[in-house]
């Protein structure tokens, strides 16, 4: 019984902070109206509807509530209802004073006119009338409290499933078994492995990547464009970190450098070069190429995570110089270039969004079989060498410097690519196209597709970019989750969503299944 | 593979990395001996007193880069990560500090004299140590928490997966303060003593040079801030079992040593410590968000390099070098102010180049490397 009391409070002491501190980035005021989007459709109204959203913030914070009594009581897996209760009622009533004293107060200074804005941004009148019930500060604290008891303690009854649900992972398990069983009879094997089936199915992909394009609107594909940038983006990465395993924080410098080259030789405002489109992106990926080359010489020697805050720099040093007085002249400075060319096919106009998704299309699918072609070749399996242990692959014979540079250079071209289709795409760069942020996001998309994995890059773009743009209440948390996801991913599955098939082959190997101990 | 191919040439092989770092280092060098003589001797546009200004500035920053760059190095040292979210540590240690200003700056304390006294004013004093004491606390605390919830998992997991989740960590803290204290900067109201811009005025050349009151109280805290770490880490208990489980993990668990323990405890100086410098960013720059730590914690990083990573008494010299160079550097070179970033970042490449241990040497166990 005590045990279960201190599991209670440890659960109802985290989920407390997690609650007040959803409460203060704001989440509790934008998670009912996601919950209202859900079953309402997307015809919303601008303005604040406390009655509308009310019973979707009961069922957002209820839905919390009986996690945590699930958490608080799982712990010991309880088969009594008494044990069950105990722990649950436990956490219920240490996240409900937890969170009914943050109201309380929160409440008070609001109804005294205290302007906690100033302090706490997002703690705006609305989301304090929301948390608070609509009522005031002491009702309000007490809703909650009462709420978060009640949830709790369902909570707690739930997780009494949880010790008989152990046959579920059983069942699991079994499928699993049965999959890798059938998917290893030489039959089915043989089929997935075909070569006909491989060409039906990128036939399909093909087709339906060319057909979708013309029925969506141009949000869809404007949305569609900017993935389809950051696949390429995740795909000249993946050669960098995934592969060769060198952890490069500045690839936003390339590109940048993609970006401005091919801006610069197609605007008309600094230089009116307007220069044509195919010449300027063959220009800018050769330009994109020659920086990777020149940055990796010195550096590339260097050890990881010297490595990584060397390109670090690099990455800020770029951007720092081309906003700077001195590049003015040159680079346009903070303003940025405007009027940015588009493509021209024969002499004509090609810039519809259609036509540029087609284009984004076409170099993506480019670069996934240059992707690979590499993987399996004898330079990708050197980079997989290098990355597994750099002195082991010099001594069987890869030459790793090298080996390392054309990483760098092959993912800088690719940057310089993705770097001009942006650019030319937007019709504008600026300096602020190019800060750190980008290289995050395109790190998060390697990790968070699975280290290595080409279809990973796709997954991870799709959920990364594609998602938040969709969702756009959300936008101001994409940051946070996007921290957040780095490292619960590197804690509990850190090959990513869609890992390298590789490693695992050789993870469930059956003559390791068979050496005792 | 034909050049590698004779495995019994003895010379000494040079590799094209080699050859482009060195003459790249060797223009860099060169470059900048040269701007220096131009400034310096042709151009001479500053005076004696402007560059003091400019080295009591450095050495000011230095102070606050030295006290964040011990945590990269006890960490280092420890774990061989790169702790990339201690910068933001720091910026938790300055709003820490900012919050107790605000929140004793609206505590009327009224006098006779003067009924619209605070008790920022009445007691400046014993609010910069409130000040200190919550920013050092809660700093102390996310340091300890962050290692519990987002490192101690991951204690044997390559150093990749370690480096991505420190960057995780450093993105949500940021953004988690942005969205909490919003992304505008708060000015930080200091007690009327240490009202910025004001100080002593030393005569110097042809003009005065302002030893303000908030460097100098940055500066002296920071300097005694790093001996007393000095003596915890060399003459306590808690410091012999940190400097055991830096050089050999394995063997200090044997010894008796509480590995984690160790970390935990490791984590929280290295908080105290940046807290103490976030503190003293608001009292002296006045500005915080939560954009505050990144810069800093990136610059205090190469810091730490540039001293020799592992080596406390390198970081404490590299911290003070770095912010000398960064405050004189567009000066001496004669080129933009608004390019003392890049200056910073060079100065790193160029060391890692030349002396990849740093100015002291690295102080790490054999294994690790």
């Amino acid at each position: 019984m005590s045990n279960s009391i201190r599991n209670g409070l440890r659960a109802g002491i985290i989920f407390g902070i997690v609650i007040i501190f959803l409460f203060l980035i704001g989440f509790t005021l934008i998670a009912p109206e996601l919950i209202s989007k859900l079953y309402q459709g997307s015809e919303q109204t601008k303005d604040f509807n406390i009655g509308l959203l009310l019973p979707n913030l009961v069922i957002f914070m209820g839905l919390l509530g009986i996690w945590a009594g699930i958490t608080g009581a799982k712990e010991d897996e309880p088969d009594t209802w008494a044990k069950a209760i105990v722990a649950g009622l436990t956490t219920g009533l240490t996240t409900g004073l937890l969170v009914g004293i943050t109201a309380f107060i929160v409440g008070t200074l609001y109804q005294n006119e205290v302007d906690i804005r100033d302090y706490l941004v997002s703690l705006s009148n609305e989301n304090i009338i929301l948390f608070l019930f609509n009522q005031n500060a002491l009702t309000g604290a007490l809703y909650q409290f009462g709420l978060m008891t009640i949830t709790s303690v369902i909570g707690g009854i739930l997780a009494i499933g949880v010790g008989r649900a152990s046959w579920r992972k059983n069942l699991a398990e079994k499928i699993g078994d049965s999959v890798r069983q059938t998917a290893s009879m030489p039959k089915v094997a043989g089929t997935i492995n075909s070569k006909y089936t491989r060409f039906a199915l990128l036939a399909i992909i093909i087709v339906i990547s060319f057909a979708l394009p013309q029925q969506w609107g141009s949000y869809w594909n404007y949305v569609m464009g900017t993935v389809g940038i950051y696949v390429l983006l995740g795909i000249g990465l993946n050669i960098i970190i995934g592969w060769a395993g060198q952890l490069v924080l500045g690839y936003v410098a390339f590109f940048a450098i993609g970006a401005y080259t091919f801006a610069l030789l197609t605007s008309p405002e600094p230089h009116h070069l307007e220069w044509n489109f195919w010449f300027a992106i063959v220009l800018a990926i050769l330009a994109a190429t020659l920086s990777g080359v020149l940055l990796g010489l010195p550096i590339l020697s260097l050890r990881g995570d010297y490595l990584a805050i060397v390109t670090l720099g690099f990455g800020e040093i770029v951007r720092i110089m081309i906003k700077s007085d001195m590049m003015t002249g040159i680079t346009n400075g903070p303003r940025g270039l405007r009027d940015v060319g588009g493509p021209t096919l024969f002499g004509q106009d090609f810039s519809t969004d259609i036509n540029f998704m087609y284009l984004i299309i076409i170099a993506v699918l480019l670069t996934t079989f240059l992707a690979y072609r590499l993987q399996n070749s004898r330079t990708g399996r050197g980079w997989i060498a290098i990355r597994e242990d750099d002195t082991v692959a010099q001594a069987t014979g890869v030459n790793t410097f090298r080996s390392k540079l054309l990483s760098l250079a092959l993912g800088a071209a690719i940057a310089g690519l993705a770097g001009a289709l942006f650019a030319s795409r937007n019709q504008f760069t600026g300096p602020e196209d190019h800060a750190l942020m980008v290289s995050i996001n395109v790190l998060c998309i390697v990790i968070v597709g699975g280290m290595g994995s080409i279809p990973g890059m796709f997954l991870g773009a799709f959920v990364l970019k594609g998602v938040p743009e969709m969702l756009r209440e959300v936008e101001i948390y994409r940051l946070l989750v996007f921290g957040a996801l780095l490292v619960v991913m590197m804690i509990i599955r850190p090959e990513g969503l869609w890992p390298l098939q590789r490693p695992r082959i050789e993870k469930y190997d059956e003559h390791q299944k068979q050496i005792p101990g | 593979m034909s050049e590698n191919s004779s495995p019994q040439s003895s010379k000494i092989r040079i590799s094209p990395g080699q050859i482009a770092r060195l003459s790249a280092g060797i223009a860099v060098i060169a470059w900048m001996a040269w701007r220096l003589y131009t400034v310096l001797f042709v151009e001479a546009i500053y005076g004696i007193d402007t560059w003091t200004r400019f080295a009591i500035s450095g050495l000011i920053l230095g102070g606050m880069y030295a006290l964040i760059a011990i945590g990269y190095t006890l960490v280092y040292g420890i774990m061989f990560m790169i702790n990339f979210a201690h910068g933001e540590v720091m910026m938790i240690g300055a709003f820490g500090g900012y919050f107790v200003f605000e929140a004793l700056r609206n505590i009327p304390m009224p006098t006779p004299e003067d009924p619209k006294l605070s008790f920022l004013n009445a007691q400046p004093l014993l609010s910069v140590l409130l000040a200190f004491l919550v920013g050092m606390t809660i700093a102390a605390i996310a340091g300890y928490y962050l290692e519990r919830i987002a490192y101690r998992p991951l204690r044997q997991a390559p150093r990749l997966i370690l480096l991505i989740t420190a960057i995780g960590a450093s993105i949500f803290l940021q953004n988690a303060a942005m969205l909490m204290f919003g992304p505008q900067r708060q000015t930080v109201y200091n007690p009327v003593l240490l009202t910025r811009g004001t100080g002593w005025e030393i005569p110097m050349g042809k003009s005065v040079v302002m030893l303000t009151y908030t460097g100098t109280f940055s500066f002296v805290l920071s300097i005694l801030l790093l001996i007393i770490l000095y003596l915890v880490v060399q003459q306590t208990r808690l410091g012999r079992s940190m400097r055991a489980v830096a050089h050999d993990k394995d063997t200090a668990a044997l010894m008796g040593v509480d590995v984690n323990d160790t970390v935990s405890k490791t984590f929280i100086i290295s908080g105290l410590l940046a807290g103490a410098a976030g503190v003293m960013w608001g009292i002296h720059n006045g500005l915080v968000n939560h954009f505050t730590g990144f810069l800093p914690g990136i610059k205090a990083f190469t810091a730490a390099v540039l001293g020799g990573i592992g080596n406390i008494p390198g970081a404490m010299l590299g911290g003070l070098f770095l912010g000398v160079v960064e405050a004189m550097g567009p000066a001496a070179l004669g080129i933009d102010f608004q390019l003392k970033d890049v200056i910073a970042f060079s100065i790193l490449v160029l060391v890692l180049i030349f002396r990849p241990q740093g100015i002291l040497g690295e102080a790490l166990s054999e294994e690790k490397l």
